[in-house]
């Protein structure tokens, strides 16, 4: 068949044209990267790691229907929503739900336009998670040091899609990517413990966790106290369980030195003291 | 009318005898199954993305297909020398403009609904759903957003003598609109004085063809757009359709052929 | 007689894109007549302002001064090109229709109704031989086989006068041959046929009269005797109307 040069050159354009026009469209994610690298050290690393952010938002897109902030609407937050949601932060998921990025309309083009546009912020729900699973795949593929892209796919897939096997699977190749990752293992014991209720599985990958975290670098592990204080908040929630309150007791104590609410904790404590009197008394063990 | 038309048939007989159309349905339906056939999480109700894709495609290859085909048609005229018998016949440049923008729109029309229904089809069979009005309202606003975009093609075809210099600049225009055409305002409140002005100005009188982009409201399930906007959008996009074509008998009417 | 096709004082003047150099005078002040039912051969070495004559008549081309009038009606009103048929030089028709979609479509352009067009087209085909091809892309035509493809549609609404420019130039003698027959069957049906050509042969053959035209100006017009009067033939008369000396090229 023959093919006409220009029609392919004019695809081929338009193609990449739309392309990088979208990526653009999302950039932010990646202005910070690229500035020190050659083009090739582009192309080749950043380049792939450009598109698996690129995949990521997109995932973020799927979630909103299609609402969502451009590079040129003012953001009110960096973070992506998904990420919130599969952190089960609920009170900021619901601050977004109120905020509005397009506000008024400015002008009669903007409004007469939003006729045409998705202007309802709205998050998947009903199954319709799924949708977001391609992009967090293809993420993956381009990024495979991209942690967040497996917790957040994890959460949905256990969480919103009954698929816990589907979470395990894409967790322990995580893992294999990253074998450090105490955010994985955080998932991780998640699948063992909510879906599984295999509180040993779930006992080990946290404690394996802990250990991750304990030989990671001072600055990250000062950007991650909230992993840290989840992995032992849920540690000690298995102890209580499991009928260990010692142990119990014990986690709860290390989660309050890096808690922002060590209250709320405490009345936990007293909760298993409360059992525990009821019982013999149990000398607490080593922990870490 | 009777001439307009009979013009116009040969625009549409040239689309579906060339090979253009063909391949670029090809390619769209392959990627489109390929896409389809990936296996994500062995979740086979997964369709959005295969949607996005499909509908990125047609987009795409509409765009190609409508500019490519009117680049050419002033100017193969002129190269074949076949605007010589045509206008030694009882038919006005006017009207060959009008049957060129006719033939043009309608052969487009043809390929669209050639296109979605392809969309339909598939997606239909993937997740058991067929809203027909949604899709009815994306492929008119899109049918009629690439009218402007023919009558614009038309225009630069009288001005530009090589049809992939038209090509190109339209589909860069068509391109810059669809993608920026929202946000131009806020970019130009971004910039220095006279870029401002003139971005802001920009805004205001350009053809805001990013309205006819219907893409999410079908990928993402979102119902219908209100029939009265609509309704408006249409009627705003055949002003400029109006515009362009008016402008483009003024070059042609002047053109002198024999050079 | 009653002149069907008239140029007066007819000067067109080409704006040269370089304007160091002068305007281009295509045609200096050509008076002319056509009457109805002649074979008119209009003659001139290449770049004489042949084709130009025929963009004015056919409005393609404003005269610079002077004017030109088809069955009395000034060229500029489109009204004036109704009975006319026209074969342009070199042309490429839309080789992606068959002849007859393409016949089809100039019928369409005239308006006729549809039992007269197929009428038309038949009897057109015939004329031309081109019924074994008819539904065949023109892509797939030979050069002859597409000129005359040309002069079926010039034909296509009856034409009471026919301009066509060179339309045996790039044909081979077959070709030639079955130009000038088809030429000279439409003079018997009464039509009046105005050529340009520099094939001498064939204008000796079929025309009533002819014209000599050479850098723009008339050199010589009458009938074919009375321009070769004087020489051994047409041929001859021209070669020395345009100043060749055969002397000269030794
Ligand atoms: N569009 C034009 N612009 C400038 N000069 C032209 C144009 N068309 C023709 N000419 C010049 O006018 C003269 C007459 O050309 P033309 O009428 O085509 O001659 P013919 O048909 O007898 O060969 C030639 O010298 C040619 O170069
Ligand atoms: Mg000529």
């Amino acid at each position: 068949m023959k093919i006409s040069p220009l029609s392919m050159l004019a695809v081929l354009g338009a193609l990449a044209f739309t392309l990088s026009a979208s990526l653009a469209l999302t950039a932010d994610n990646w202005s910070g990267r690229a500035k020190s690298d050659n083009v090739f050290g582009m192309m080749f690393g950043d380049g792939r790691k450009l598109f698996a952010n690129h995949f990521f938002t997109m995932a973020d897109v799927y979630f909103h229907s299609g609402y969502y902030p451009s590079v040129f609407d003012q953001r009110a937050t960096e973070e992506k929503e998904i990420i919130s949601a599969s952190h089960g932060h609920k009170d900021s998921e619901e601050d977004e739900k109120n905020e509005d990025f397009l506000g008024k309309p400015k002008d009669w083009v903007d409004a007469f336009g939003r006729n045409f546009r998705i202007t309802q912020h709205t998050h998947l729900e009903n199954h319709n998670e799924r949708e977001i699973l391609p992009w967090l795949r293809l993420a993956a593929d381009l990024d495979p040091q991209k942690t967040e892209v497996y917790t957040v796919g994890a959460f949905f897939l256990r969480e919103h899609l009954n698929r816990p096997d589907q979470a395990e699977v894409f967790l322990r190749e995580g893992l294999r990517n990253n074998p450090d990752s105490y955010e994985i293992l955080f998932e991780l014991g998640r699948v063992y413990h909510d879906a599984y209720h295999d509180l040993d599985r779930a006992r080990n990958v946290w404690q394996l966790g802990i250990k991750k975290f304990m030989v990671a670098p001072a600055d990250r592990q000062k950007d991650d106290k909230l992993i840290f204080e989840e992995l032992v908040v849920n540690l000690a929630r298995i102890e209580d369980e499991a009928g260990n309150y010692g142990a119990a007791i014990d986690w709860f104590h290390a989660a309050q030195k890096v808690s922002p609410a060590p209250d709320a904790l405490q009345k936990q404590i007293d909760a298993i003291q409360k059992k525990m009197a009821a019982l013999i008394p149990v000398t607490p063990g080593k922990l870490y | 009318m009777s001439k307009i038309f009979a013009l116009a048939g040969v625009v549409i007989k040239e689309l579906y005898r060339r090979k253009d159309f063909y391949v670029l349905f090809v390619l769209t339906a392959l990627l489109t199954l390929g896409a389809g056939m990936v296996n994500f999480f062995h979740d086979d109700k997964i369709v959005r993305y295969v949607k996005d894709i499909c509908l990125l495609l047609i987009w795409v290859s509409a765009l190609v297909i409508s500019v490519v085909t009117t680049a050419r048609q002033i100017p193969a005229e002129r190269e074949a020398r076949t605007i010589f018998p045509l206008l030694a016949k009882p038919v006005s440049r006017a009207q060959v403009i009008v049957g060129k923008f006719l033939g043009c729109w309608l052969a487009t029309g043809v390929a669209l609904v050639v296109f979605y229904f392809f969309f339909a089809v598939v997606t239909g069979s993937k997740e058991h759903f067929w809203p027909w009005a949604a899709y009815l309202e994306a492929v008119w606003m899109h049918w009629v957003m690439l009218g402007v975009v023919i009558a614009m093609v038309l225009l630069g075809s009288i001005y530009f003598a090589a049809p992939s210099s038209t090509s190109t600049i339209t589909i860069i225009v068509v391109g810059g609109i669809l993608l920026l055409g929202t946000h131009l305002k806020i970019i130009a409140l971004q910039q220095p004085e006279p870029m401002q002005f003139i971005l802001t100005l920009g805004y205001f009188v350009m053809p805001h063809l990013e309205w006819y982009d219907l893409r999410d409201f079908v990928v993402y399930d979102m119902g219908l757009v209100p029939v009265r906007a609509v309704a408006l959008a249409t009627l705003y996009a055949a002003v400029w359709t109006g515009i362009f074509l008016v402008l483009a008998w003024l070059g042609f009417r002047r053109k002198n052929l024999t050079t | 007689m009653t002149a069907i096709l008239q140029t007066q004082k007819l000067r067109v003047e080409y704006r040269s894109r370089d304007f160091r150099q002068g305007n281009k005078i295509a045609l200096n002040g050509l008076d002319l007549e056509v009457h109805a039912g002649e074979v008119f051969g209009f003659l001139g070495p290449n770049g004489a302002g042949k084709t130009t004559t025929m963009n004015v008549l056919l409005g393609f081309v404003p005269p610079s001064s002077g004017g030109a009038s088809l069955f009395g009606i000034d060229v500029r009103q489109p009204i004036a090109r109704q009975r006319i048929g026209y074969l342009p030089e070199l042309t490429y028709y839309y080789k992606f229709l068959t002849a007859e979609e393409l016949l089809r479509f100039y019928a369409k352009i005239f308006g006729l109704t549809r039992a007269e067009t197929d009428k038309r087209i038949a009897e057109l085909l015939k004329l031309v031989e081109l019924e074994h091809a008819a539904k065949r892309p023109i892509k797939s035509y030979s050069k002859g086989m597409q000129q005359r493809v040309g002069l079926a549609q010039s034909l296509i609404n009856n034409p009471d006068l026919l301009i066509l420019d060179e339309p045996t130039s790039g044909l081979d003698p077959l070709g030639r041959m079955k130009v000038r027959e088809i030429i000279q069957r439409l003079k018997e049906q009464g039509k009046t046929v105005f050529f340009s050509s520099h094939e001498l042969g064939e204008v000796e053959a079929i025309c009533d009269r002819v014209a000599i035209l050479d850098q723009g100006d008339l050199k010589a017009i009458g009938t074919v005797a009375e321009v070769s009067a004087g020489s051994a033939n047409l041929e001859q008369a021209f070669l020395k109307i345009v100043g060749y000396q055969p002397s000269s090229a030794s």
